[in-house]
């Protein structure tokens, strides 16, 4: 008998939030009380997939974020099928959770929340990307900090990471984007400063970079320069490029992931380098 | 008996149908998850072998948290397959020696025990003496386990609702179960009169105390006292049956603290400062009689004296 382990009442949150998700997302691949797989130290209470690439995977339990879950964060993070996981519990207890520390916790680590009531009612309270995909607040914080005296550029990065929230390849392609209109930017000031024919700013970033690169203008930032060419060249298409297997589907969320990163970074560097020049930040 | 050691994949592995525990609470195997995947199962579980399977006998938390952690083994002790009340005695020694397990955990088995008991012994029931030993319980548990195991159905899947909540979500326990019980006892037997219908006693004081009329489970030991105040210092059994009536009344916002302290506290006091004044009496008179050469000390004479002021006023007041 299914969730024959657990008391009367976690027993009744495991039956409807697998009802829920039953509802969201089908029952195919749906595996209940077996583990995912062999090198992910954790078995859910259940999961299914609910398409060839992504995998929902549920713990039930009364103790929010347990160690279970704490533990097996980083293999699922790397396992070879993109997988969102919930925590189900019972609305006392996602109530009830002195100051939200768990709960916050849950979220902040991309676990999603499905809570379920005395009358049975089952609510997704937050949805979950894949694990791999998890970007947290904190995380892109830190990352952006340094961004700190150049407001637009973070007003333009949050932007894109409410965009890789819902979609990572949109996502990286905004932050992609972000990048390359800083590399224009330096362009269209260096035509006007005659360091760079005329025209040279409608090229496309990385033309424009193997330009700017014999001048001599940016002598002194050419790691920026140097790592603006390669983030262009290695991330520009991956969003354009649908996985086919399970596997190039999370190599696919963990490239956009990294390479969501690196556009801040190298957004950074750019933005030292327009400045080092004496330039402006015209980011549109 | 042969125990073998062995590697057994969890998966491998059945709960033992006659577990007495019921109750797993989260916060706690969370706990025991966080130290095995640190440092692994370092006690093997007791299993007997099936079939093709393995049945626990101890270690039923390791084998859960080896599934949740995805173990592919865990080291097992198998023994040779006991007989249903070897097997059930077995896990009360293991268990309810090693850590204290809940009390409805143990009372939901013991019927189980005497049953088997009383098969082996041409139907003889076993003494409370007899049940200790067999269970590794001691007698004032094994009594207590009896007023939870003589609690109408009702009250127990209630107590059974509570105890599978986390700690600080239950608002009653196993002790005030035990504690009402043994109160309700002592009213039905000393003032009959005043329980017309024992479940909507119980009815009554389990409502007072969800909503904090009653503050403590050690207040029902002021309800036994209420009821015992009849024999014990002559308290009108009206007004004790009255009382009595009050708390069981269920649109009554008044508690037994409130009862106790208004209308009984004073002569349980009396009935104790009368004890210590005949006990000091009694001193006195033997010292004065024995023409002991001993002198009383000073502190002594000093806190007579200062009684003895107090006394004056109090008779003449």
């Amino acid at each position: 008998m299914p969730f024959d382990t657990f008391s009367e009442r976690l027993k009744l949150v495991a039956d409807e939030s697998l009802a829920l998700c039953k509802q969201e997302w089908g029952r195919n691949g749906l595996g209940i009380e077996i583990p995912i797989a062999p090198k992910i130290g954790w078995q859910p209470t259940f999961y299914m997939k609910p398409n060839r690439v992504l995998m929902v995977a549920v713990e039930v339990g009364d103790r929010l974020f347990p160690d279970s879950l704490r533990g097996a964060a980083h293999d699922i993070e790397h396992y070879d099928f993109p997988i969102s996981v919930y925590q189900a519990c019972a609305f006392d207890i996602y109530q009830h959770d002195p100051h939200h520390d768990r709960v916050d916790a849950l979220r902040d680590h991309g676990f999603g929340i499905i809570t379920v009531d005395g009358s049975g009612r089952a609510v997704i309270q937050t949805r979950a990307e894949p694990l791999a995909q998890h970007l947290s607040q904190k995380r892109l914080d830190d990352v952006l900090k340094p961004l700190t005296p150049t407001p637009t550029l973070k007003v333009r990065f949050r932007a894109a990471y409410a965009t890789y929230c819902a979609n990572v390849g949109q996502g990286l392609q905004a932050a992609a984007q972000i990048v390359e209109s800083m590399v224009v930017c330096i362009a269209g000031q260096a035509e006007r400063a005659g360091v760079v024919p005329p025209g040279t700013s409608g090229k496309d970033a990385a033309l424009i970079i193997d330009d700017l690169y014999p001048t001599g203008l940016c002598h002194n930032y050419r790691a920026a320069l140097g790592g603006a060419r390669n983030f262009i060249r290695q991330y520009r298409n991956i969003a354009s490029h649908p996985a086919r297997t399970p596997r190039a589907e999370a190599d696919r969320i963990r490239n956009c992931k990294t390479g969501f990163l690196e556009a801040a970074r190298i957004a950074c560097e750019l933005r030292d380098l327009i400045r080092g020049v004496g330039y402006r930040v015209l980011v549109v | 008996m042969s125990d073998v050691l062995k590697e057994i994949a969890p998966s491998k592995i059945e709960r033992n149908p006659d577990n007495p525990r019921i109750f797993f609470r989260d916060e706690e195997m969370d706990t025991l998850t966080a130290s095995i995947r640190r440092y692994g199962i370092q006690v093997p579980i007791t299993v007997y072998s099936e079939g093709s399977h393995f049945i626990l006998i101890d270690g039923e938390r390791r084998w859960r948290c080896a599934r949740k952690l995805n173990l592919k083994s865990m080291p097992a002790l198998v023994r040779d397959k006991p007989s249903r009340l070897k097997n059930i005695l077995l896990m009360f020694n293991i268990h309810a020696l090693r850590e204290q397990w809940d009390y409805l955990t143990i009372a939901h088995k013991l019927p189980d025990v005497i049953e088997l008991f009383q098969k082996d012994n041409s139907g003889r029931e076993p003494t409370e003496a007899e049940l200790s030993e067999l269970t590794g319980l001691t007698r004032g548990q094994i009594r207590r386990c009896g007023f939870l195991l003589d609690l109408p159905t009702k009250y127990r899947e209630i107590l059974e609702e509570e105890l599978a909540l986390p700690k600080q979500f239950q608002k009653l326990s196993e002790d005030f179960f035990i504690e009402m019980e043994r109160a309700l006892k002592t009213v039905q037997h000393r003032v009959p009169t005043a329980i017309k219908n024992l479940n909507s006693a119980r009815d009554a004081l389990i409502a007072k105390f969800r909503n904090d009329t009653i503050g403590n489970i050690t207040d029902f030991r002021m309800l036994s006292k209420i009821a015992t105040s009849v024999k014990r210092l002559g308290v009108r059994e009206t007004k004790a049956r009255e009382a009595l009536k009050s708390i069981f009344d269920p649109h009554s916002k008044i508690g037994i603290e409130q009862v106790f302290a208004e209308q009984f506290e004073m002569k349980f006091d009396e009935r104790k400062v009368i004890h210590s004044a005949d006990s000091i009496y009694d001193f006195l008179e033997h010292s004065l009689s024995d023409n002991s050469t001993t002198k009383a000390s000073d502190q002594l004479r000093k806190s007579l004296s200062r009684l003895h002021r107090l006394i004056e006023r109090f008779l003449k007041s």
